[in-house]
């Protein structure tokens, strides 16, 4: 059977071991830093430092990386094309009515890594956390546990939808090409292919919510964890690190 | 002291904005440490009547739910569902979708921490149920990487963590190969011995209904019959084989002896108990014969339709889900695949419609290299139905669906489309389903539309996906007769399936696969009397098999092939030329 691309794997990697929540605040900073930066450079420095964090200290495969993000890095490399032919700004290439301006050339590249950055660093959340664990880490934060299960729960869902996607796209192919290619055909069929996974996905989601009641969920406020996690202060590093690399960031693009 | 963990008195439940009930004036017990076994066709209701048992309805379900329902003398209904849960305990007919952590053995401690117990205790008890459901090796594997039969296991063992007095099981065994579905079985009947009340609905009664102390019938929301299980086959055994629930082949013996005249006073379960039977009857003694068709011989030279040699295939990491394996599909005939989860089948299946592409070894299909095929052009060839019928859906209402595969084949034409359709619809029985959303039909009714779609390009081969899965007797009965029509038309048909009775009974040739390697390639009666193929393949024989295995340490020879229970009881009584099938 083929691996899931998007489920935690336990790589005895360092990033397995860092406390879940600082790699979800991790995450977080992450998400702001690109966000505030102005140039693609200092993108391009956090993305390429994302994949450094997925590649060494995560053990990824680089061809993992690839498979579960190939959709949304072409999402990002779609969208930076858009913005160097929609961006207003001086004409500095031009071929035919299409025109590509200085500023779009700039921001091109920030939606690109802003996108495939958050998403890279959310896939490494995903990759190397036990959702257990990072329920078990907001619960210790304070959060009723009711409300840190629901929220990570979806997490868990992750495969099986992904798994879903791969059972219907494999039954729509095989039910081969109907008459209509045009684009309005195509736009159905993605309806229906949606449908789908949406109907099974609801279902699905409805089945464990009531195995939960089931199995006593809620029970007490309270509930006993056999594993016991602990926060290291060393695995603080990785969010004073990423700060500092932000903050000079983003003192670079406004001193230079 | 009342005996009885759970009482249901005059129940009648309807879904919200529905006039029909559901269920309608059900009575009966579960008495405290007894076996029970519920039994009915599908949409009979045994569901719903489990969702009521284990709380969800009306607790987590509304609708209109009348009568009384008593767990431990306290109604259940005033009851809260976290009060219920610790008393009854459910597994799911998909145990995927109880899953709430990543882990084997997290997943076995979820219940008990909810429960509040201390940690020693949730782990001595993680400990025993590892052991006890054999799924100790894969404590820290994910639960998606785990075999249909881990799964249930783990589903089982996660419940019993929570130390319930009932458990209830939904079709446990419904996707399992025979080997996975036994070791299920054994875990089931040991938890009777450990004092619990066991609910179990299913329809692979061979190994249990022996061993039942209540057996429920249900049809139409109603029960029907509710007692000892000898007793209720004596009295409605043929009632049971017209509703459509499937008996084992034991049961079907009795049965048709007896309405054949023949004094049965307890229709037989077991194997050993239908073996005295016969002797009783002086049905056979040592030196008969019984001769069965001969085998069909395969026309090995019509030139096959898929022709695989060597085919290797791996998802990567080095691992191969096929080892070199030989297979030629040729026309009319009718192949079944059979072997344990993770045998390599759906691997093989995929290769054959072209989603995966054959990149070691050679396979050719329909004449050209599989790997100059494209997906959509191979459909006008060769098709699948998958197991689950919705994944197949595209379109609104059945006849879009037929439309949509019409045109998908070519077939502009409107008013050939429209008879074509029609015709489809007809044969399969959907016509007055034709403006129904195909999400909205029936399990039967998705799956002959399922059929129906992949039917109307005329493809040259027909693969189906378990057959049986979700289907009652006359269900399969109905799908079954349909694709030996197909057959006969000359169109191959193949078939992956658990169900040796159905490969038993239907299939021309079977092709057993293990560990990505093919085993066995010949018909099925030869296949039941290779003991070690069966052994490595996990696959156990039919019980009418095992009677005629049994008639022949008697002395009673046994030719040809006797697939069925009909067949078997035509020899028996020497009922001249008998036909095969």
């Amino acid at each position: 059977m083929a691996e899931h691309d998007l489920s935690y794997k336990d790589r005895g990697s360092v990033l397995n071991r860092v406390y879940p929540l600082v790699k979800l605040v991790w995450v977080f900073l992450i998400a702001v830093g690109l966000f505030l930066f102005t140039r693609p450079l200092s993108g391009m420095v956090v993305f390429l430092f994302v994949l450094f964090l997925a590649l060494i200290p995560g053990k990824m495969r680089p061809g993992e990386i690839l498979k579960s993000g190939l959709i949304v890095f072409g999402l990002g490399f779609l969208l930076m094309i858009f913005h160097f032919l929609i961006d207003p700004g001086e004409t500095v290439w031009s071929f035919g009515f299409l025109q590509v301006s200085d500023y779009g050339l700039q921001q091109g590249p920030v939606f690109f890594f802003r996108l495939s950055g958050v998403v890279l660093a959310s896939f490494i959340l995903i990759w190397t956390t036990d959702t257990r664990d990072l329920m078990q880490s907001l619960v210790k934060a304070g959060m009723p546990y009711r409300y840190a299960y629901t929220i990570f729960l979806a997490l868990r869902f992750l495969p099986l939808i992904q798994r879903e996607v791969e059972s219907v796209k494999a039954a729509h192919a095989i039910r081969g090409r109907a008459a209509g290619t045009t684009l309005k055909h195509r736009i159905i069929l993605w309806q229906r292919y949606v449908f789908t996974i949406l109907i099974n996905g609801l279902r699905k989601a409805e089945n464990t919510a009531d195995a939960l009641e089931c199995r006593a969920f809620g029970y007490a406020p309270e509930r006993t964890y056999v594993k016991r996690i602990a926060f290291r202060k060393r695995d603080m590093v990785l969010i004073l690190f990423t700060l500092l690399l932000e903050a000079g960031l983003i003192a670079g693009e406004r001193l230079f | 002291m009342s005996r009885s963990l759970i009482e249901l008195n005059n129940l009648t439940y309807r879904f919200r904005r529905k006039d029909d009930p559901v269920l309608e004036d059900i009575s009966f017990s579960l008495e405290k440490g007894t076996f029970n076994i519920l039994v009915g066709p599908g949409g009979s209701g045994k569901s719903t009547l489990c969702r009521i048992l284990d709380g969800r309805i009306p607790h987590l379900l509304r609708g209109d739910l009348t009568g009384d329902v008593f767990l431990e003398g306290k109604s259940a209904l005033d009851l809260e569902m976290k009060d219920i849960s610790c008393c009854v305990g459910s597994v799911f007919q998909d145990p995927e979708t109880m899953f709430a952590t990543l882990t084997v053995e997290d997943e076995i401690a979820f219940g008990p921490e909810n429960l509040l117990r201390v940690r020693d205790k949730i782990r001595e008890d993680v400990e025993k149920l590892l052991g006890l459901t054999g799924i100790g090796t894969y404590r820290h594997n994910l639960v998606w990487n785990l075999s249909g039969g881990q799964i249930q296991k783990l589903g089982l063992a996660s419940v019993l963590a929570m130390e319930p007095k009932l458990i209830i099981l939904d079709e446990p065994t419904a996707n399992l190969d025979p080997a996975s579905t036994s070791q299920v079985h054994e875990l089931i009947l040991s938890l009777r011995e450990q004092g619990m009340t066991v609910l179990l609905v299913t329809r692979e009664l061979d190994e249990f209904l022996a061993e039942a102390d209540q057996l429920l019938v249900l049809d139409r929301g109603k029960l029907l019959y509710r007692g000892e299980p000898y007793g209720i086959l004596s009295e409605r055994g043929n009632d049971l084989e017209q509703r459509g629930i499937w008996l084992p082949e034991t049961v079907e013996i009795g049965l048709e002896l007896r309405r054949r005249g023949y004094p049965v006073d307890r229709i037989p379960v077991r194997v050993r108990e239908t073996l005295e039977l016969i002797q009783q009857l002086n049905l056979v003694s040592e030196g008969t014969v019984l001769t069965g068709r001969d085998s069909p011989t395969r026309d090995e030279t019509a030139s096959p339709l898929i022709d695989g040699r060597g085919i290797r295939y791996s998802y990567g990491g080095g691992l191969y889900a096929l080892k070199g394996v030989d297979i030629a599909v040729r026309p009319g005939e009718m192949l079944a695949i059979v072997g344990r989860n993770g045998a390599g089948k759906s691997t093989l299946a995929k290769l054959l419609i072209g989603l995966n592409k054959c990149r070691e070894g050679s396979l050719n299909l329909f004449g050209k290299n599989s790997r100059r095929w494209k997906v959509p052009d191979l459909a006008n060839h060769i098709s699948l139905v998958f197991q689950n019928p919705e994944h197949q859906f595209l379109t609104d209402t059945v006849a879009d669906e037929i439309d949509y595969s019409l045109q998908s084949r070519g077939v502009n034409d409107p008013e050939e489309r429209i008879r074509e359709r029609g015709k489809m619809l007809g044969q399969l029985g959907l016509s007055e389903e034709a403006e129904r959303h195909p999400f909205t039909l029936s399990a039967g009714n998705k799956r002959r539309l399922g059929v129906a779609t992949m039917l109307v390009g005329h493809p040259e081969v027909l693969i189906v996906d378990e057959p049986t899965y979700g289907q009652d007797r006359e269900m399969t009965r109905t799908l079954m007769t349909l694709l030996r029509e197909i057959r006969d038309r000359g169109i191959a048909v193949v078939m992956i399936s658990h169900d040796m009775r159905l490969v038993s009974e239907y299939a021309d040739r079977v092709v057993v696969m293990s560990e990505g390697l093919k085993h066995f390639d010949g018909n099925p009666t030869e296949l039941f009397d290779k003991a070690e193929i069966l052994e490595s393949a996990s696959l156990e024989p039919t019980l009418l098999f095992q009677i005629l295995k049994a008639l022949g340490e008697w002395g009673v020879t046994c030719r040809g092939n006797i697939p069925r229970t009909e067949t078997f009881i035509k020899l028996l009584l020497k009922e001249g030329e008998v036909s095969l099938g």
